[in-house]
């Protein structure tokens, strides 16, 4: 990559981070909607929540009374949260912003590390299958990836929970985060990763199109310039065939990995943001849910930054657009 | 004309099994050529006809999938003598029931493993082949210097970044490209279809190749451009005196830059001789196929001459279902009736009918 | 070297190739397996809500828990409790069979809608829809179900009304799709110099030729999804409730016997929906194969 590249990518992050920005507002509304339509005026449970005093409190009740247009409340709330004040728990009353947060960073690991599992099956077997076709090793795999994506996350952590303390008694029965020994404390951390990372139903779908992108690419004429000066044509069909593909998969995909991890968490106790919102949701704890709703869809956004940016560091002519 | 040629293709076959029809298509169909040592051998022929095939039949780029190879190419450099097609028919398995072709079982592993090991080294280094659609065949994600950078460090003693560098600056100072500093740093897409084309032709001649195989070279590119290249490739060759298989539809741009031609018609060489005989239209003894093309030229003699564009009657040869006899009777029109049933049931061979000049058409030798 | 000179004349019939080897024979073999489990569980749900079942799925018999496949008089074996499993899997099929249908009515219809303004007019339409699309894919569908869930209730109906809802934008850029591409193909332009009245063009000549094989292919696909969040939903608690059977909760429900060994009653409803949600992306993907795109060979 070249210096030349460096002020595009700039234009871009720019233009990119105002879509997000504008994004996450239509985010923040969509949410205040849900609130604000549900029975039993949650919202205003909300912005009791960002205020900090009694007399704060007792003073906003009073002027809730009053008639107050929506979107004034939809603005104070908008402009509490972000100074960093997205309310309390209903059921702890401790702040949600940093108590997500806290949690979030577990989660983060969880999701981080089951894209690299996904990542890790489903592009040898893309790749394999975009350069020989359908033979007599791809065709199975292929069937497998339909079996392994149909299969319901929450019976394979079974399995292997079962497997793992049963058959090779490696951990204690009692499936906890913080008991047992402190050096296996990274072995725990692999199996809820390795359950989401096969499980999350998307890998089928992520076999397929890299399988695609890469025949496709394979087709190009410049790829047959390639052969024909006998250079390496897997260094040619990289970045178009491989890179591209792959940061377009993981900007779509974190959604359902996000998704997926409040069922792994809560199968393996995993003290993080998807068994918080599960607790909340069962709670009615509004606060935390919106919270981690926001949040989540802050990682998603900041996946999609990812990918463009390193599409637009890659490929030259978009920089232009 | 004792010296061993540069290339010399032998009974050339090359066919692509399609499923769906269950046949083999059969694009080029038993071709023989051969080009000395500093020759331009031009390929002329229509669309379809197996012009193209047989280049990327020599440059190993028939790889996966179902095309299938038989015949030698031997490619002699140094007075060493490579045979292109080694081994190639180890790797396929045909199927056939009762004289008819059941199936076909390709090691597509093995055979391109086999053709990289016989290719490497001589793909960009010996032989260098550039393309049409120039636009397209650049990497459109890297700058055009970089890309004839690498060429030069793969098949080139120049190793460093630096001397690679002013080396591909200077090669594209030499095939004209206005500003080469600038443009080395340019990606393909800043680029116009003409620059592109140079670009490829710098690319390849970087490494000195012995051969250079130019597919099709002008066309796709504006009118004006494509005058422009021809120049480009006349001075060139002027200058390096360097082999090359030159392969076009465009009779203008082959009778420039020739010293011999084969005109091919249905996946087979029809007629093969120096470029002043085949290509001149006073010539009378010529296969009616070469006949028919030079008369369809659109040029101000041709129409004067009759008042209109000529066309030659028919449709292109369906490679599938090839006929019996002669592959051009169905859209000859000198067939006499001495000659037509030969012409309709046995395929003429290539055979001489004037000095260093070949033709396949019953009109010029006894059916014997 | 290969030898050329038997091949004159070799064309054969297609017949002559064994039925695997044929192009498409792994699609069609998609369709069929995706089919059987469509009809299995629409029969099956017919049967759960007659009550025309096996057993009642509540009757508990406590002498024959566990009980393994083909134990006499229960075909696939009992639960914890002694219960019927087939009866079970059956009733389940309750939970998700309605609401999926709901969710992906209501993606299809607001979908093509959406699809035919953005499409058709262009323009700001398309970028509101594209951003609408964008926005909706921010949101990772559980936790957005979640949040329905604290703010509403945990209600099957509501779920798969935001299911569907999520899923409109999808359906809408593939309409929106092949909008432009019957426009760049002139296809649409021809159409109104003939004179058409819009709505022939947009139902006739747009939906029903050209859009309903993906329309059908977004159905299933649609449906799959349904059945994903429901199982995941009433994993979690949050759908059907005990004793009440749902594929979700029966697995949950069976999670310790599990730790213990006793597999059946958590693997049963877990290979339902493996089959079913496997059933339902096959014949998706067969579908697409064989109507729309071209496979490698």
């Amino acid at each position: 990559m070249k210096l030349s590249a460096i002020r595009p990518i700039a234009l871009v992050l720019t233009r990119e981070l105002a879509i997000t920005g504008f994004l996450l507002l239509g985010v923040s509304f969509v949410v205040f909607i849900i609130l604000y339509l549900s029975p039993g005026d949650p919202f205003s449970v909300l912005l009791e929540g960002q205020l900090s005093t009694g007399e704060a409190r007792a003073g906003l009740r009073e002027a809730l009374g009053a008639p107050t247009a929506w979107y004034s409340r939809y603005l104070s709330w908008l402009a509490n949260m972000l100074t960093g004040n997205f309310g309390s728990s209903i059921r702890t009353g401790l702040p949600v912003l940093s108590e997500v947060f806290r949690v979030g960073f577990n989660t983060l690991i969880l999701t981080i590390g089951s894209l690299i599992i996904t990542l890790a099956i489903a592009v040898p077997i893309a790749l394999y299958s975009a350069v020989r076709g359908t033979n007599r090793i791809s065709w199975p795999l292929t069937m497998f990836s339909y079996v392994i994506s149909a299969l319901p996350v929450f019976w394979l952590g079974y399995i292997v929970i079962y497997f793992f303390t049963h058959k090779l008694g490696l951990f204690p029965l009692a499936f906890g985060f913080s008991g047992g020994d402190q050096k296996y404390r990274w072995l725990y951390m692999l199996l809820p990763i390795f359950v989401l990372g096969v499980g999350n139903g998307t890998i089928s779908e992520v076999i397929r199109f890299l399988r695609a992108e890469m025949a496709r690419v394979m087709a190009e004429d410049y790829i047959r310039t390639a052969r024909a000066k006998g250079a390496s044509v897997w260094k040619h069909a990289f970045k178009e065939g491989l890179l591209i593909p792959v940061t377009e998969m993981i900007a779509s995909k974190i959604p359902f990995i996000l998704g997926g991890a409040v069922i792994v968490e809560q199968v393996f106790n995993w003290p993080g943001m998807g068994r918080m919102a599960w607790q909340a949701a069962q709670d009615r704890d509004y606060p935390v849910i919106m919270g981690i709703a926001i949040l989540a869809a802050v990682l998603v956004r900041m996946g999609s930054l990812l990918q463009s940016v390193v599409y637009v560091a890659v490929n030259p002519r978009a920089a232009e657009e | 004309m004792t010296t061993t040629p540069l290339l010399r293709v032998e009974d050339l076959r090359t066919y692509f099994y399609s499923q769906s029809k269950r046949a083999f298509i059969r694009s080029v169909d038993g071709v023989g050529l051969s080009i000395a040592k500093g020759e331009t051998l031009g390929i002329v022929g229509e669309s379809g006809s197996g012009k193209s095939i047989t280049a990327l039949s020599v440059m190993g780029l028939i790889s996966a999938g179902p095309g299938v190879i038989s015949g030698r190419i031997e490619f002699t450099t140094n007075g060493v003598k490579k045979e292109l097609l080694q081994d190639l028919g180890t790797y396929v398995k045909v199927a056939n029931k009762e004289n008819r072709i059941m199936e076909i079982d390709k090691d597509v592993l093995g055979w391109e493993r086999n053709v990289e090991r016989v290719m490497h080294g001589v793909r960009g280094k010996e032989i260098a082949m550039i393309f049409q659609n120039p636009k397209s065949s650049l990497n459109p994600f890297t700058t055009v210097g970089d890309q004839i950078t690498e060429a030069i460090q793969l098949h080139t003693p120049v190793k460093s970044e630096q001397e690679a560098r002013e080396r591909a600056i200077d090669w594209l100072d030499r095939v004209k490209i206005d500003s080469p500093r600038l443009r080395y740093d340019n990606h393909p897409y800043s680029l116009s279809g003409g620059m592109c084309q140079r670009a490829m032709i710098a690319m390849a001649l970087a490494c000195e190749p012995q051969l250079l195989i130019a597919d099709e070279p002008t066309t796709g590119l504006d009118a004006t451009i494509q005058a422009k290249i021809a120049d480009l490739l006349a001075e060139l060759k002027a200058e390096l005196g360097i082999t090359t298989m030159l392969i076009s539809h465009d009779i203008s741009i082959i009778s420039r830059l020739s010293d011999s031609v084969a005109v091919m018609y249905g996946g087979t060489v029809v007629e093969n001789g120096p470029a002043k005989t085949v290509l001149a239209v006073a010539q009378e003894a010529k296969h009616p196929y070469t006949t028919a093309l030079l008369a369809s030229i659109p040029s101000a003699k041709n129409v004067t001459d009759k008042g209109y564009l000529q066309a030659i009657e028919g449709d292109v040869l369906d490679t599938i279902n090839i006929p019996e006899g002669c592959r051009f009777y169905g859209r000859c029109v000198r067939v006499t009736d001495k000659i037509s049933d030969s012409c309709e049931h046995r395929e003429p061979d290539l055979r001489e009918i004037g000095p260093g000049h070949r033709a396949r058409c019953w009109l010029y030798f006894d059916p014997v | 070297m290969i030898r050329y000179t038997q091949i004159s004349g070799e064309i054969t019939e297609l017949s002559d190739l064994p039925f695997w080897k044929k192009a498409g024979a792994v699609d069609l073999a998609y369709v069929g397996y995706g089919l059987v489990i469509v009809t299995l569980v629409v029969a099956s749900y017919c049967l759960g809500s007659l009550n025309l079942l096996p057993h009642n799925p509540d009757d508990i018999d406590l002498e024959l828990m566990m009980a393994p496949p083909l134990t006499p008089g229960h075909l696939l074996g009992t639960d914890f409790m002694g219960r019927d499993m087939l009866s079970r899997l059956i009733v389940g099929i309750q939970a998700y069979f309605l609401p999926g249908l709901l969710a992906v009515l209501i993606s299809l219809v607001f979908g093509t809608v959406f699809g035919v303004l953005a499409g058709y007019r262009g323009g700001r339409s398309d970028t509101v829809i594209t951003y609408i699309n964008n926005l909706v894919d921010s949101f990772p569908r559980l936790v957005l179900i979640l949040l329905v869930i604290a703010a509403f209730k945990p209600d099957i109906y509501y779920i798969m009304l935001v299911v569907g809802l999520t899923n409109v934008p999808v359906v809408a850029s593939l309409v929106k799709g092949k909008i432009l591409f019957l426009k760049q193909k002139n296809f649409i332009e021809a159409d109104i110099s003939l004179g058409l009245p819009t709505s022939t063009i947009i139902l006739q000549h747009i939906l029903w030729h050209n859009c309903r094989a993906a329309l059908i292919i977004q159905a299933t696909l649609g449906m799959a999804e349904a059945i994903l969040m429901e199982t995941s939903l009433s994993y979690l608690g949050f759908g059907v409730q005990e004793p009440t059977p749902s594929w979700g909760n029966m697995v949950q429900a069976g999670a310790n016997y599990f730790m213990q060994g006793k597999f059946w009653p958590s693997t049963a409803p877990a290979l339902a929906i493996l089959f079913t949600i496997l059933g339902f992306h096959l014949l998706g993907d067969g579908l697409n194969n064989l109507l729309e795109g071209k496979r490698d060979a």
